[in-house]
């Protein structure tokens, strides 16, 4: 079966072949069969190849590629390969607890309604800074890290569940749910990014690549 | 009837503003950068969006044109 990216060039190809026949020869939109033609042609097709090329795009934009093609992130997808269990997102990345081809994008997003646009419109604002604005260093968040992105997945599982630390106050884990105490600055897994200490830190290397 | 040369000038106007709107699309979709997304989205989507508004204008302003002239002769 064609994949999406297969289909969207065809529908692209074809409303390309049809236009251009209106373009060279637009007196056949005078008969009724021309204006169905010109119909489809300068309406039809173009709207759903901009439809479907809008949810490429949107597709595109959550690979961990799209976002490190950037040279501004190159040092953050680094830090994805310390060889160093204490680095969350290395650990996370190493492991398969996010799907590597979406990484940041997996822990970047936000788990709310239209969060996949939130964070597509934060995306817009890191391409203004990068080209007209001024990108800070170290790069940082805009807002503090929102608990509900991690206990997306942790949420229910074991070992967050049942965690000796997590339990050791009663207290930890209800306030850890409520982002009442933060899981990445309460000096528990605070080892992030962390791209100031990369220089130093051995890395990993994926097997066969 | 003086109005068709209007009108089709109008459609090929708007057929070539698609056109490249989908080539446009067709570059940006082959190359994974923030850069593609925003050509995609503001040339492309302009290209695109102007060709199909012109498109939907010619069809208006020339049945306007038409029912102009038939009451005129009339």
């Amino acid at each position: 079966m064609p994949g999406i990216t297969t289909i969207l060039i065809s529908i692209i190809a074809i409303s390309i072949v049809l236009i251009a026949i209106i373009v060279f020869r637009p007196s056949i939109t005078a008969t009724r069969g021309g204006k169905v033609l010109a119909f489809v042609a300068l309406l039809v097709f173009p709207v759903l190849a901009g439809g479907m090329g809008v949810s490429e795009q949107m597709e595109h934009s959550k690979t961990t590629g799209f976002c490190l093609s950037c040279h501004v992130m190159e040092d953050y997808g680094k830090s994805l390969h310390i060889d160093d269990r204490s680095f969350i997102p290395a650990v996370h990345f190493q492991n398969g607890m996010v799907p590597r081809e979406q990484a940041c994008f997996t822990c970047h997003t936000n788990y709310t309604m239209y969060g996949d646009l939130r964070a597509k419109l934060r995306g817009l604002r890191h391409v203004y800074a990068q080209y007209l604005g001024t990108v800070s260093q170290p790069i940082k968040l805009y807002t503090p890290y929102n608990n509900r992105e991690c206990l997306h997945c942790h949420l229910g599982s074991r070992s967050f569940e049942e965690g000796a630390t997590h339990n050791q106050d009663p207290q930890t884990l209800p306030k850890l749910k409520a982002n009442q105490l933060s899981c990445t600055t309460s000096e528990c897994h605070n080892l992030v990014h962390n791209v100031s200490q990369l220089k130093d830190a051995k890395l990993w290397q994926e097997a066969g690549k | 009837m003086k109005n068709t040369p209007r009108l089709e000038k109008r459609l090929r106007i708007s057929g070539s503003l698609i056109i490249a709107g989908l080539l446009v699309e067709l570059v940006t979709l082959r190359w994974s950068h923030p850069t593609a997304f925003l050509f995609f989205l503001l040339l492309g989507g302009a290209l695109m969006a102007g060709g199909i508004l012109l498109y939907l204008y010619s069809l208006v302003s020339s049945d306007r044109t038409e029912a102009d002239g038939a009451g005129t002769t009339d």
